[in-house]
């Protein structure tokens, strides 16, 4: 009985013909072709199979205007993934076997899968400001322990401010992922309730003084 | 030798459940060519994944067909399973893929409701349809759904089945299988389904290879693959497992197929509900999927092998969700069989490859 194992290896848009040529000549099947979306083109996932070993193959950062080489010649049946990514993705495939022409869906917006939703940009965001803030966190952390004991307390206490600072700023990052996501008319009530609420600290503070 | 003409078929045809378009042609009366086209009713569920977080979206990943819905928040949660590093408990795995077999039933005996109806026998297609209510009444009881059934989650399932439910299941299994021999028998050996049948829109094993075809299309044509061979979760329990296949490669090798599996899905739940073993049926999944984390994963679906692929990017909407179904692997399958054959035989071709066009469209 064979065992299902999968593993993800590089591949360059120049190799791709040739991999699966190889591929076939190894006796391996096709599963699938695939695309990503990302911020540096799309990301082509090629698949093949044999004896329960699935081999994905991804083509990283393949530009919006590259040519890709059609492999319907060797495998007739990538010719509905072809047809469809040139549609939905806008990556040109030369010589599928099948050609639609770009009528292989009949869609309303052109090439819909490469528009960036504010769902999708503010996850994006979201996981670029975490990032950041975990990093600047952690080369405080590292600042600080480089120092040794001998550290002031003066700087100690800058290094927490910075450390609330950088935290407040992953909460705020968050918060507008959240708000983002909603409908606007909810959004803007919600915002409207934060400022009321910061106005009302900053009196409290002011009477307090 | 005549003049070739291009005869379009569907999408709106008396036979076709679902939209695919066929542009047929054909010289005197033989198919010579054939285009297949699809994209009347694609619906963009993958672009979904970014506004419905991971667990959110299993419900949009079932409504993607209904026949398969179980199939399919089955593979989507599998794949974000191996996407977070999750394990599913065993009692969840047994489950799972009781319901998956279920539905494998409820998907054969609705297709072979639907044969029998294009065959001519309308009386046939009441009887495959009243015993795959029996099966939806299973779901019902232990689900609450009947086409629906939002039972699997990431990290295992929702709902228990009790060890009485389990003892009714086998004993409704028990009284479908005297039924369903009865009706599979008289289908198997009737002279008007051979003459309709044999020897048409035949696949050599070569060209089912060749065309990596995939499910009971492919297994007509001695092509010995079958996803649960592998031998995961549950399946890996099952004392003895072996594809069911045919060397024919014509209708009749895929109706007998089809009919089989019926009969082998009913004896893997009969074992797996006798072997269940107690425990939790569910694991709290937290976290999120790490940025650039991609997974992949295969599950055989009542049509064939299905490819689910994931990558993460970070939080808990995933970067991007792809179904690959078994249908738009066997399309050009389908446009290999349909060539050299009569017009009057392309329907029964098509039916007895079983296209399941909302699943490929998604």
């Amino acid at each position: 009985m064979p065992q299902f194992k999968q593993d993800f290896s590089p591949l360059s848009i120049e190799a791709i013909h040739d991999t699966a040529a190889a591929r076939k000549a190894e006796g391996f099947r096709y599963v699938q072709t695939l695309a990503v979306n990302t911020e540096d083109g799309v990301d082509l996932v090629y698949s093949f199979m044999k004896d329960g070993a699935l081999d994905n193959e991804v083509a990283s950062g393949v530009p919006r205007d590259a040519v890709i080489p059609s492999i319907t010649d060797l495998y007739l049946e990538a010719f509905v993934f072809e047809n469809e990514i040139h549609d939905l993705f806008g990556v040109h495939f030369e010589g599928i076997a099948i050609d639609f022409g770009g009528n292989f869906y009949h869609l309303a917006v052109k090439e819909p899968m490469t528009i960036i939703s504010p769902e999708q940009k503010a996850a994006r965001d979201k996981a670029r400001k975490i990032a950041a803030a975990k990093a600047a966190k952690e080369a405080k952390a590292k600042k600080a322990a480089e120092q040794g004991g001998a550290e002031a307390p003066a700087k100690a206490a800058a290094a927490e401010k910075a450390e609330a600072a950088a935290d407040a700023a992953a909460k705020e990052a968050e918060l507008e992922a959240k708000l983002a996501v909603m409908d606007p008319e909810k959004a803007a009530k919600v915002r409207a309730a934060m400022e009321a609420k910061a106005k009302k600290a900053a009196a409290a503070e002011r009477k307090g003084e | 030798m005549g003049k070739s003409t291009i005869i379009p078929f569907g999408p709106q045809h008396p036979v076709l459940p679902e939209p695919l378009h066929l542009d047929l042609v054909v010289e005197d009366e033989t198919v010579i060519d054939c285009i297949p086209q699809i994209g009347f009713v694609h619906r963009g569920l993958e672009k979904l994944v970014e506004t419905r977080d991971y667990n959110q979206f299993i419900y949009v990943a079932e409504r993607i067909c209904g026949i398969c819905a179980m199939g399919h928040s089955l593979g989507y949660a599998e794949t974000v399973e191996a996407l977070m590093g999750v394990e599913v408990p065993r009692r969840a795995e047994y489950l799972r893929v009781i319901w998956h077999e279920l539905s494998r039933i409820h998907s054969h005996l609705l297709w072979l409701g639907l044969a029998a109806d294009a065959f001519g026998f309308e009386s046939m297609f009441m009887h495959c349809w009243r015993l795959r209510e029996r099966v939806l009444d299973i779901f019902e009881k232990t689900t609450g759904g009947r086409v629906i059934l939002s039972v699997v989650r990431v990290g295992g399932v929702n709902r228990d089945i009790d060890d009485a439910m389990l003892r009714e299941i086998v004993s409704v299994l028990d009284g479908i299988k005297g039924d369903y021999a009865k009706i599979m028998n008289t289908l198997l050996t009737d002279t008007s389904v051979k003459n309709r049948t044999v020897g048409v829109g035949v696949i050599s094993k070569e060209a089912a290879l060749d065309l990596s075809m995939v499910g009971p299309f492919s297994r007509a044509s001695d092509v010995p693959y079958d996803v649960r061979s592998f031998g995961r979760g549950a399946y890996g329990d099952l004392s003895d497992f072996q594809p069911v296949t045919d060397a024919q490669g014509d209708c009749f090798a895929r109706v007998k197929v089809r009919c089989l599996e019926v009969l082998q899905s009913i004896e893997i739940i009969k074992e797996l509900a006798a072997k269940i073993p107690a425990g939790d049926i569910s694991v709290a999944v937290k976290g999120a999927p790490a940025e650039g984390a991609q997974a992949s994963n295969v599950l055989e679906q009542p049509r064939g092998e299905c490819y689910y692929y994931a990558r993460g990017n970070g939080t808990k909407y995933l970067e991007r969700m792809r179904m690959r179904t078994p249908t738009s692997q066997n399309l050009a399958g389908m446009a290999t069989a349909l060539k050299g054959c009569d017009l009057a035989d392309v329907n029964m071709i098509v039916l007895t490859i079983d296209p399941c066009i909302s699943c490929t469209e998604r």
